[in-house]
């Protein structure tokens, strides 16, 4: 599986799969689910954290871990479908409310068509699913260049600052 | 009028490249027709009965008369000569291929008009009243608010694949010209006491299988907030609407089931953690936009009289089709598109550049399309309304009967929807002529007739003063008659009145309705008032007496 960055390069990967693992000291750049995540997270202090991942489903609530999630160092958040967006605003709010700074990746049935929504909810990686190319990721990244809303990026210029600098540079 | 600036316009034309695209690698297989579907839906384009369907987006129902030109261009180069202006305040197109679909909405684009959002599980196209910016009961323009709106929701990262579709609407007024409350949000401008500019926001209103007058969940947002309290909506409806039954899947459900009360403090406790910041409307862009709906009215000694003696037939037209302006001089003029026993909303060609033309001569070049389809010229002078009458007249478009029995308000149906249980032109078409005669149509007085092909009630029957509902038993078409729904101002969900009818009955059906209605009447009681006070009884007694 191929992984892309916000300007849809691939870049390696760090993080395993090693969900079931027992022990806190092989958990070292380990993606966990929601469930072992918990069964974990009382043994684990910051420094740990920041090197573990958490894979959540569509119906995991990140309320659960909710004091340790800003500390991860990856949250995963699995697409059901690609119809099915919720995901979009658990982002935004994983953002926004609970100040997650570290990789966040989007997986699971994507299009390349939601690739640049995907960066603007705040997503830093997505996972390229087989059926479509990293080219078409890349191509759908750049199919935009200016925003009306704000979002939780900087990938794209928004209209409104645009307009205001314009009013800016006419006043001078 | 709004017009686009080179922003506005970069990202229009960079959604056509990207449809464009999305076209090539469908027709090359590189996209399953799963995975189209949603991205062409947002573009517009439906799969019907006999052909792809367009859908061009009308924000908030204003069009300038360049646009309604390219509109008709359209008809004539993509279609068979004709487009159908509907109750979304937009126009469809029945004949269009998908090959040649990227060039359409490419000429759209040439003209600042789109598709965008017409369809599809996102923020639809933002309606408001079509008499914005030149009714006499307007509070404040609503499509100042709308074009912030519009702007907001487009391509909107977060909100474009919600559990369902979701409609706002707008209104300035109290006589809510565009059904607000049937709208998944409703927004009245509204002051407080302390003179601030704000709205009532009413959320999870809707039709279909589960009709809704929208509960007030806000009964004053300061209009500088509206952004961010629709995100918080929005958020809220994103992560908790039913996305396991497309029938549960509105935001009406979803504030049914957590209650009024539950659903309005999720929202509060949401807008609260967002930061103003994201959402700041600012002075000058308000004043942007506001500047460019300005209309400079002029005025000439005698235009307070309209020439209405001239003609019984004007005079009749006149009391029909027009409304007060805002401006002293000045009137509202509703062009039918509904002329007795034709289908309700189509426009030809030549139809619609006749009427560009009179836009240009009459009406600053602006026209507006109402959710009852028919089309609008806000401005006209007074002094102007005899001659319009009279190019109206000979175009075929003066049909006197805005609000009247024939002023009915259909849906595609059968005849070119894939979900449609049954035919709605031909039965509306049939009523029309059974009432042509104006005189009596004009007696019956105001009367909103309103027919659905199906469940899914884009013909808006529920709100309908009789609404007629098609649906499929056995293999047959049937029609189901509700009395007493309520469209415009307060707005209410009409009752069925009891077993349905086949195509002839339904005719006769309504027919017995309004001769009941006149005979129970009251002097000056207009139908819905008279069902008010008489309830279903002496209709249904008329309408079922096997004696």
């Amino acid at each position: 599986m191929t992984v892309i960055n916000i300007r849809g390069e691939a870049i390696d990967q760090t993080w395993r799969d090693v969900d079931g693992a027992g022990e806190t000291d092989s958990l070292d750049s380990a993606v966990l689910s929601l469930t072992s995540l918990k069964e974990h997270i009382e043994a684990l202090d910051q420094k740990s954290l920041s090197r573990i991942g958490a894979r959540l489903t569509i119906d995991d609530n990140i309320k659960e871990v909710a004091d340790s999630a800003k500390h991860l160092g990856l949250i995963e958040l699995v697409f059901s479908h690609f119809k099915d967006g919720r995901p979009f605003s658990t982002a935004v709010m994983l953002r926004r409310d609970y100040g997650f700074k570290g990789e966040l990746r989007a997986s699971g049935d994507i299009l390349p068509d939601q690739a640049l929504f995907l960066i603007r909810c705040g997503f830093s990686t997505i996972a390229v699913p087989q059926q479509f190319s990293v080219e078409q990721f890349r191509a759908a990244l750049s199919a935009y260049s200016v925003a009306y809303q704000a979002g939780s990026d900087d990938q794209l210029e928004l209209v409104s600052d645009l307009r205001r600098s314009a009013v800016e540079v006419a006043a001078e | 009028m709004y017009v686009y600036d080179t922003l506005d316009k970069s990202l229009l034309n960079q959604r056509v490249a990207e449809f464009r695209d999305q076209v090539r690698r469908r027709l090359a297989g590189e996209l399953t027709e799963d995975q189209f579907k949603p991205l062409r839906l947002m573009n517009g384009l439906y799969l019907q009965l006999h052909a792809y369907m367009l859908r061009v987006a009308i924000p908030y129902g204003a069009l300038s008369s360049d646009q309604m030109r390219k509109l008709a261009y359209i008809a004539e180069t993509y279609d068979r000569g004709y487009g159908h202006f509907t109750t979304r305040q937009n126009i469809q197109y029945n004949w269009i291929e998908l090959s040649t679909a990227p060039d359409l909405l490419f000429d759209l684009s040439e003209i600042d008009l789109h598709a965008i959002q017409t369809s599809g599980n996102c923020i639809r196209n933002v309606t408001a009243d079509p008499y914005a910016g030149a009714a006499a009961d307007e509070l404040d323009d609503p499509r100042v608010w709308s074009e912030i709106i519009r702007q907001w929701s487009t391509f909107h990262p977060e909100f474009s694949y919600l559990p369902r579709k979701f409609k706002i609407a707008v209104t300035g007024s109290d006589a809510d010209r565009a059904a607000i409350k049937f709208h998944d949000i409703g927004l009245k401008i509204i002051r407080s006491d302390a003179g601030e500019l704000g709205f009532a926001v009413y959320v999870g209103g809707g039709q279909g299988r589960t009709p809704i007058v929208a509960p007030l969940i806000n009964s004053f947002l300061p209009a500088k907030d509206l952004l961010r309290y629709l995100d918080a909506v929005l958020r809220i409806y994103n992560l908790h609407g039913r996305r396991d039954n497309i029938y549960k899947a509105r935001i009406k459900i979803l504030v049914k089931s957590l209650g009024v009360d539950s659903f309005a403090s999720q929202v509060d406790t949401e807008f609260a953690r967002l930061d103003p910041a994201l959402f700041v409307i600012e002075d000058g862009e308000l004043s942007r936009i506001r500047d460019m709906f300005a209309v400079s009215y002029s005025r000439a000694e005698g235009d307070d009289e309209a020439r209405l003696e001239e003609s019984p037939e004007m005079r009749r037209w006149s009391d029909s089709n027009t409304h007060a302006h805002k401006t002293p001089g000045y009137a509202i003029a509703t062009i039918s598109l509904k002329p007795i026993g034709g289908v309700p909303g189509d426009a030809t060609a030549e139809q619609m550049y006749a009427i560009a033309d009179l836009a240009d001569r009459f009406s600053f070049g602006e026209v507006r399309v109402t959710y009852t389809q028919n089309l609008v010229l806000p401005h006209v002078r007074q002094a102007d309304l005899f001659v319009l009458w009279s190019e109206l007249e000979r175009l075929g478009l003066a049909t006197p009967n805005i609000g009247l029995a024939t002023d009915i308000i259909a849906c595609p149906g059968l005849d070119y929807c894939s979900l449609a249980n049954a035919r709605s032109i031909p039965i509306s078409q049939r009523i029309s002529e059974r009432f042509s005669d104006l005189e009596s149509q004009h007696d019956i007085g105001p009367l909103d007739i309103r027919i659905s092909g199906c469940i899914n009630a884009c013909g808006h029957h529920h709100a309908g003063h009789i609404g007629i509902l098609g649906v499929d038993k056995k293999g047959e078409e049937r029609y189901q008659l509700t009395l007493g729904g309520q469209g415009n101002g307060e707005s209410a969900v009409g009752k069925i009145v009891g077993p349905g009818f086949d195509e002839d009955g339904i005719v006769d059906a309504v027919e017995n309705v309004i001769s009941t209605y006149l005979n129970v009447r009251s002097a000056g009681e207009p139908f819905s008032e008279t069902l008010e006070r008489t309830g279903h009884a002496p209709f249904k007694e008329r309408l079922y007496d096997r004696n």
